[in-house]
């Protein structure tokens, strides 16, 4: 199972600098790379030699000295002479022009009628399209080599039937291309957006499918260009292209090859010409194709920030002001204990911490539950504890304990094998945590197998036995099954049963239901309390579901900024919470019973950037009870003694609603999420 | 403002065996500056029925009428506008939110009017209108959405359909985004179609409530009369899985047979509707608990009861006029 570590998706995503410089800057570090700046560079040389080459060498490349004819290498002729005594040397620098010349200008055709080709089933509708679509299919099954020498035939030979017998060859290619990337594009909801608000199918086309699908045609068609130069010397080579008096490498190459025997240069110049431009571009081509895929991922997970640096691996107090220390109540031995847990990020302006000195027991049986909004570090939380946290992300803390073992010392191996027998987790999309090939039963008896020792048959077995104690009707055959056979509910069932394979202490449930629908929901969440009940296991159930958590749970934890803001007993959430953001976060969830004739209550302003903890009680900017103290120190999650922890200078306070600047409306208009 | 009206609309996707029916023979109307919601489970049709609405999905039968007139599809904005549900797809990476709201603004005005018109659009969702040359990345998903709904009202639409608005978004960003279509609606009289998988969004915000199942309206009438008293059981499931922290839920009884049968019932594949009431698979009152009642599984209900409501074991009040007629 591999977990990308992208946390913060979408309410939050911070203000990223503008579409403009950010496409600059992508280009700009696609140059900063060692092959991107080699590449870079070879194609600067190739491109100017072809500008400038046929000025400066063009005398001594047509300068006939019948004298010197057929010379090997020497000082005055670095590379030897032709049969006419002219300068090969001179003649390769100079056939630059053409050769590039001619091969841009076959990708030209090529790109064009692409992009004709691959847009028209945009324009023409539905029918037509298709038509367009299998032509192109045709095309692009029909050997590229054959198509150009039957265009060679049809155009005569010469230079002008190359030239459309390679850009007609390499159309059709880039006409799928364009194809595939625009269909892409036209399903996307801005593009339905603009037909509804009737802009035409032409300025569809020009607004919005291809400024989105440029950047990969680019790139295609700087590559294009090393595949249309090596094509068009293949045919002048083969006497097909260029015709003399005229020269390009092909034809140079072919010139120098009767008198391999006698002078080598003659054919090795205009080759390692031929390989140096071909490699230019493909280089080029490549560098910046994987460098703008490179840089788009990081960009998703961390927007590209100057600004301080973050403080190199993390002592568990330094910026965040008093550390959380007491880690809260728990009944008996906890089967999790946490104790200042981090998690740490390179972030391109320095180290970024989503996750910031969290601790909390669970004990036996017991149901804890972990709300916040997107970005607040919960899901990171759960990963962290699950060891599933993958580089360049860094898990640290003081204590991190499952069932009394210490999970930061130890080997890896019996790590593995304690948290696949007595820990389980149950992912949001029930859609992607089975493997999609293999059946349902065999990837529940794995688990078995691998961590108990059971045989086929037994593990087979007890995958029955464990479906059908969530509940899966039918056990025996849907075990037999293909994920894809199964609904949601019943993957997410399934998915429990997985866990179940072994012998679970602690279930981690990271937002189980929320790709559920309502009803489907009920059941998973009956189905967690009744294997509770049962079983006497502890479910860490994360949840942006304020409802859902209540419901389920004996504790929650409210975590806000990668902190934990607030400890309490879940049925005092809805009408004794003392943090002001759960109070917000609860007042926030529409019930059936919310006044109609008044606006719904709304949390201000936006939740923090983790790249951008600012000093002081992370909610401070948001919250109505923030005096001075609040935006300098931090406050340290306290327990009051009866086990409940709220970090907060203000807690239990009510605000005044009285006082200007401290309504939760009171936000500049601008400002508002 | 108007009046738009589905009048046994039919959408099918796929051809001939392997075809599936989205929305099934749905007559449902959005009076003059009514706010319909529509509930409903993942594939029960709704998102299908908007986009059959606003004309990005062809009909297979049926006619969609505005104001008693089917909807033309010209050139120019499209009297339906749609507010789509990720807002992070449905605003061009590549364009300012200005350009994106002013593309639709209705052609032939000049672009000092345009600028105008745009700044006029962005204060009415309350973001600054000095923001116009902002793209999307710099914003936040509840200003997204703020864009486009400004965007659909740029069209000056007869009818606005809220396709799950509110659902990629966080809760506490979802009540800015409510708060305001609420405002919008009050002060400009839009009829809206408002798509929601979630009950107590839909109660906030909708004066009637049709509910959909696989397809088919079960459901449709006021508000608070749907609410208070559901006749179908469908809906009457759908309320009661509502989770709900202030009230806590009464446990199932292990008594009743019904429930655990049901528990167990899953949701129906749209591909293959069953016979009958397509609902009687899952049904609490269905042949699945009282195994006389045969006619739901070959006879399919219609809505005949105070508010219109398609089941054969409806409590069994008198049948009163339909409230939507």
């Amino acid at each position: 199972m591999t977990i990308a570590p992208v946390p913060p998706t979408d309410a939050d995503q911070p203000a990223a600098p503008s579409r403009r410089s950010a496409a600059g800057t992508r280009w700009l570090a696609v140059l900063r790379t060692p092959v991107g700046a080699g590449a870079g560079l070879l194609l600067t040389v190739v491109l100017l030699l072809a500008v400038f080459g046929p000025v400066f060498w063009s005398d001594a490349a047509d300068t006939v000295d019948t004298t010197a004819a057929m010379q090997g290498a020497s000082g005055e002729h670095w590379v030897g002479t032709d049969a006419l005594g002219r300068d090969l040397f001179a003649r390769v620098l100079v056939a630059t022009r053409l050769s590039i010349g001619l091969a841009l200008l076959a990708t030209l055709i090529a790109v064009v009628l692409g992009l004709l080709l691959g847009t028209a089933p945009l324009l023409l509708g539905r029918r037509a399209g298709r038509l367009v679509t299998a032509a192109v299919d045709i095309a692009v099954a029909f050997p590229g080599l054959l198509l150009a020498l039957f265009f060679a035939v049809v155009f005569g030979v010469g230079a002008t039937g190359a030239v459309l017998a390679i850009g007609f060859a390499g159309a059709p290619s880039f006409a799928r291309l364009s194809h595939t990337l625009a269909a892409g594009i036209a399903d996307r909801d801005f593009v339905s957006a603009a037909r509804i608000a009737g802009v035409g199918r032409v300025r569809v086309l020009v607004r919005h499918v291809l400024p989105n699908i440029g950047e990969p045609l680019v790139v295609n068609a700087t590559i294009g260009a090393g595949g249309a130069l090596l094509a068009f010397t293949g045919l002048s080579f083969l006497g097909l292209g260029v015709q003399a008096p005229s020269y390009d490498w092909g034809r140079l190459l072919q010139d120098g090859l009767s008198g391999i025997y006698i002078h080598p240069e003659a054919a090795l110049a205009p080759g390692v010409a031929i390989v140096v431009a071909g490699l230019a571009f493909n280089l080029f081509g490549e560098a910046v194709a994987k460098g703008i895929g490179l840089t788009a991922a990081v960009n998703g997970a961390y927007p590209v920030r100057s600004g301080p640096r973050a403080d190199t691996v993390p002592a568990p107090v330094t910026d965040d002001g008093t550390p959380a220390t007491d880690p809260g109540p728990a009944a008996g031995r906890p089967v999790l204990d946490v104790q200042d847990l981090s998690v740490t990020f390179p972030g391109p302006g320095g180290l970024v911490r989503p996750v910031r000195g969290v601790s909390f027991r669970i004990g036996r049986g017991e149901a804890v539950g972990v709300v916040g909004e997107s970005g607040s570090g919960k899901s990171l939380t759960a990963l962290a504890i699950a060891r599933l946290v993958e580089q360049p992300g860094e898990v640290t803390a003081d204590r991190l304990e499952f069932q009394g073992t210490d999970l930061l010392t130890g080997s890896e191996r019996s790590h593995r094998r304690l948290l696949g027998t007595a820990f389980a987790m149950v992912f949001q999309d029930p859609m992607t945590s089975f493997n999609p090939t293999r059946r349902i039963g065999r990837q529940l008896a794995e688990v078995a197998e691998e961590h108990q020792g059971m045989n086929r048959r037994q593990a087979m077995g007890r995958a029955v036995d464990r479906l059908r104690a969530v509940r899966v009707p039918a056990a025996e055959r849907r075990a037999h099954q293909y994920p894809h056979e199964f609904s949601g509910g019943m993957r997410q069932r399934a998915m429990i049963g997985m866990g179940l394979m072994g012998e679970p202490t602690l279930i981690v449930a990271d937002e189980p239901t929320t790709a559920l629908d309502v009803t489907v929901q009920r059941q998973v969440l009956d189905l967690l309390a009744a294997v509770r009940a049962a079983d006497g296991v502890a479910l860490l159930l994360i949840s942006h579901d304020v409802a859902v958590v209540g419901q389920v749970c004996d504790r929650v934890l409210v975590m806000y900024a990668g902190r934990v803001v607030e400890d309490l007993p879940a049925a005092e959430l809805g009408t004794a919470a003392r943090h002001p953001y759960t109070r917000a976060l609860v007042a926030a969830v529409p019930d059936m019973h919310v006044d109609l004739d008044s606006p719904l209550p709304v949390i201000p302003g936006r939740p923090v950037d983790p790249a951008h903890q600012p000093p002081g009680c992370a909610y401070a900017p948001r919250c109505p009870l923030a005096s001075a103290r609040c935006t300098v120190e931090d406050p340290a999650l306290a327990d009051d003694g009866t086990g409940w922890r709220v970090a907060c200078w203000h807690a239990g306070e009510v605000a005044d609603l009285a006082v200007p600047g401290a309504a939760p409306v009171a936000v500049s208009l601008g400002e508002r999420a | 403002m108007s009046e738009l009206r589905f009048d046994d609309v039919s959408v099918r996707y796929g051809s001939r065996r392997r075809a599936m029916t989205a929305v099934d023979r749905v007559s449902l109307t959005v009076p003059d500056g009514a706010v319909v919601g529509l509930v409903g489970e993942s594939g029960s049709g709704k998102s299908t029925l908007a986009r059959a609405a606003v004309g990005l999905t062809p009909l297979s039968g049926g006619r969609i009428l505005l104001d008693g007139e089917p909807i033309r599809h010209g050139s120019g904005p499209r009297p339906v506008q749609m507010v789509f549900q990720d807002p992070y797809s449905s605003l061009d990476p590549r364009m300012t939110i200005g350009e994106s709201i002013a593309e639709a603004v209705p052609r032939g005005t000049g672009s000092a009017d345009r600028r105008r018109e745009v700044a006029r659009l962005l204060e009415l969702v309350e973001l600054d209108p000095a923001r116009a040359g902002a793209h999307p990345g710099q914003l936040s998903g509840g200003q997204r959405q703020r864009v486009a709904l400004a965007r659909a009202l740029a069209a000056r639409p007869a009818v606005v359909v809220a396709d799950e608005i509110t659902s990629a978004l966080d809760v506490s960003i979802q009540g800015t985004v409510l708060n305001l279509v609420r405002r919008l609606q009050r002060e400009l009289g839009t009829s809206m179609l408002f798509i929601s998988h979630n009950l107590a969004v839909v109660r906030y915000v909708a004066s009637e409530i049709a509910v959909m199942y696989l397809g088919r309206i079960v459901e449709h009438g006021p508000a608070e009369q749907v609410l208070a008293d559901p006749q179908h059981p469908y809906t009457r499931d759908l309320l009661a899985a509502v989770p709900d922290s202030a009230h806590a839920r009464p446990a199932a009884t292990a008594a009743d047979p019904a429930p655990t049968a049901v528990a167990a019932a899953e949701p129906a594949d749209p591909h293959a509707p069953p016979p009958g009431c397509r609902y009687h698979p899952r049904c609490p009152v269905g042949p699945l608990v009282h195994p006389e009642r045969e006619v739901c599984r070959t006879t399919e209900p219609t809505a005949d009861h105070r508010h219109a409501t398609a089941c054969h074991f409806a409590p069994a009040r008198a049948p009163l006029a339909r409230l939507t007629d």
